[in-house]
């Protein structure tokens, strides 16, 4: 009897999990998709914007990549995109996926360029332990430094802003860290607007130069926030610098309260309307006023022709 | 000598202990007194609080007090003179929306208002007998040349500096001209006694939030006017989850989007993907800009054979 008890519980958990483990891995991509490859190769440039589209596109529901802070939606919360168990699959699957979208997930067909989908699948690939290929591929090997200087060199004339990035070697030398991608972002209200372009990465000489928009406003003064940081935490630490610059086109911030206008309140109607308004007023108790008056005239006039 | 020294002692023996007397009788009057106090404030149920630097305290709830927001006057004065300097937009991206309803729950939760009441509202659209269905998030287009304003007979319902039409519920006599006078039905009228009416009624009434609700005045969307006086993005726009909304600034034409956070230019976004704005022939210049349902993110999963769904 007790075995019995003991069989028919653990087919129940059996059943139960199996069924969870199929509910878990039911939106299959079909076969036809996996032979599809991703035609660009694993650089640190391509994983770089790969991550910078996944931070805007995937990251508000998926959370960070291996990092397993997703959203956690009912039913079916989104999966980690950096875990080994997603990474399973090939690159046609997963390219398959963000072209269609299932339920919550969105289809990205035509919202991200091909390019770009294949740039979030290199970055994800990019945690992919069994993987060998997707190793970071260095374009530039900079010597191992201390001291990480960004230095800001603002053009006003031409608009331009030169950043430099350098560093100091264990001989005391300070030299120019190249190939490392920059940041460069202008603070608005709600948040920070990048204008550092697609190709912000240092020359040979440590160099990033950034065309500022012609046409961004600043303050009254031209002055805007200028924020410029290392892009990739994980080279050099935290490396920011901030600085206020004339840049901006100086724009006078119009206060509609100034003018007067029919949907301001009472001290700000027009001042036609606050006229016509008060003489209609002053007109018509004028009127009621001048015939008042004549009624109680009217017996005087009589004893007057009497 | 010997004498004069032990008399002193023995004054100082007689000091001290009247010394310790009048302390002890001191002290347990105090404690006496403190004593009362704790029977006359109960100790009654705890609450956990979580504090500043992340720790878990359990809290009498005796010694709990309302927040304070600051004097009616006050929160009256700012919250009519508006933000100086900024000109807020929002700007909607219709290919995004789903039809989650989280921007309307946030909204129902930040104003006090029962699930029937909308600030904002996800309405499903058809214009035409052929062409496709969409979903379309309504709030108040807090219009620069706005119509309801124009009716208020008195000066309850306004317009700021910073663009923001808001209403004071305060002088509010609801006379309900102003819903008559909006053509995008964005207001509504408190009918019964609102929401959790007798848990608030002590709250300071804050003209920025509309909360608490009043019986018997009209509420309307407000942009979360006191979110953006902290640098916060109105409740609806960091409550979406598929990055429906943008919001900022139009004088630094730049909108943040409330999901990723990304930060554009205005101009260009509402260039680039023909924005607009609704019922543009009415003159009423509104601040909400809409862009296209085209490229949808979401296939339509509304119910249009349902037609009190249709609008």
């Amino acid at each position: 009897m007790k075995n019995a008890i003991k069989i028919i519980a653990s087919l129940f958990l059996l059943f139960v999990f199996t069924a969870s483990v199929v509910n878990a891995q039911k939106w299959q991509a079909p076969v036809s998709s996996k032979k599809k490859q991703n035609p660009y190769e694993a650089s640190t440039r391509n994983i770089s914007s790969g991550k910078k589209i996944y931070n805007i596109n995937c990251k508000s529901c998926h959370g960070d990549a291996a990092m397993g802070n997703m959203l956690p939606l009912q039913p079916v919360a989104p999966s980690d995109l950096g875990s080994q168990a997603f990474l399973i699959q090939t690159d046609g699957e997963i390219y398959y996926k963000v072209n269609k979208g299932n339920g919550a997930m969105p289809t990205f067909e035509k919202t991200l360029s091909d390019e770009d989908k294949w740039m979030v699948i290199t970055y994800l690939r990019s945690f992919d332990q069994n993987k060998k290929e997707s190793k970071k591929i260095a374009e530039v090997k900079n010597p191992e430094v201390t001291d990480v200087k960004l230095l800001l060199d603002i053009n006003n004339e031409n608009k331009r802003i030169l950043a430099n990035l350098t560093g100091v070697t264990a001989k005391g030398d300070r030299v120019a860290l190249q190939g490392i991608e920059l940041s460069v972002k202008v603070k608005r209200n709600f948040g920070y607007l990048d204008i550092s372009g697609d190709d912000a990465y240092t020359n040979e000489k440590g160099e990033v130069s950034v065309q500022f928009p012609e046409d961004l406003p600043g303050d009254r003064e031209g002055h805007v926030n200028l924020l410029a940081k290392v892009t990739d935490d994980a080279y050099y630490g935290e490396v920011i610098v901030d600085r206020i610059a004339s840049l901006g086109i100086p724009t006078n911030p119009v206060n509609p309260l100034d003018e007067r206008a029919m949907w301001g309140t009472r001290a700000n109607a027009p001042i036609w309307i606050i006229f016509s308004y008060v003489g209609g007023v002053i007109c018509i108790w004028g009127v009621i006023f001048l015939i008042l008056f004549q009624l109680i005239q009217l017996p005087k006039l009589a004893k007057n022709k009497e | 000598m010997k004498e004069e020294t032990s008399n002193n002692s023995r004054r100082k023996f007689l000091k001290s202990v009247g010394l310790t007397v009048g302390a002890a009788g001191v002290v347990s009057g105090f404690s006496l007194l403190g004593a009362a106090k704790a029977a006359a404030q109960e100790p009654g149920e705890t609450v956990n609080l979580l504090t500043q630097d992340g720790q878990l305290v359990q809290v009498d709830k005796n010694q709990l007090r309302p927040t304070v927001t600051g004097p009616l006057t006050e929160l009256q004065k700012r919250g009519r003179e508006g933000i100086a300097g900024k000109s807020f937009v929002m700007v909607i991206d219709l290919s995004k929306c789903r039809n989650a309803r989280k921007c309307m729950d946030a909204c129902q939760n930040h104003h006090q208002l029962r699930p029937d009441q909308h600030h904002i509202n996800v309405l499903q659209m058809q214009d035409a007998e052929h062409t496709a269905p969409y979903f379309m998030p309504k709030p108040c287009q807090h219009c620069d040349n706005p119509p309801c304003t124009k009716v208020c007979p008195v000066d309850a319902t306004f317009k700021r500096q910073d663009g923001i039409v808001l209403i004071d519920n305060e002088r509010c006599i609801g006379c309900r001209f102003c819903i008559a006078a909006c053509p995008y039905s964005a207001r509504i009228f408190q009918w019964t006694e609102p929401k959790d009416a007798e848990k608030y009624k002590n709250l300071t009434y804050n003209i920025e939030a509309n909360v608490p609700q009043k019986k018997g005045t009209v509420s309307k969307c407000l942009f979360s006017a006191d979110r953006l006086r902290e640098n916060k993005l109105p409740s609806c726009v960091s409550s979406c989850p598929n990055g429906v909304y943008y919001f900022g600034d139009q004088n630094e034409d730049a909108v943040t989007n409330g999901t990723t956070h990304e930060t554009v230019r205005f101009s260009k976004l509402i260039e680039e993907n023909a924005g607009y704005t609704l019922m543009p022939e009415l003159g009423t210049k509104p601040r909400v800009y809409y862009l296209p349902p085209k490229n949808r993110a979401f296939e339509f999963n509304g119910d249009l054979l349902n037609e009190e769904n249709l609008h």
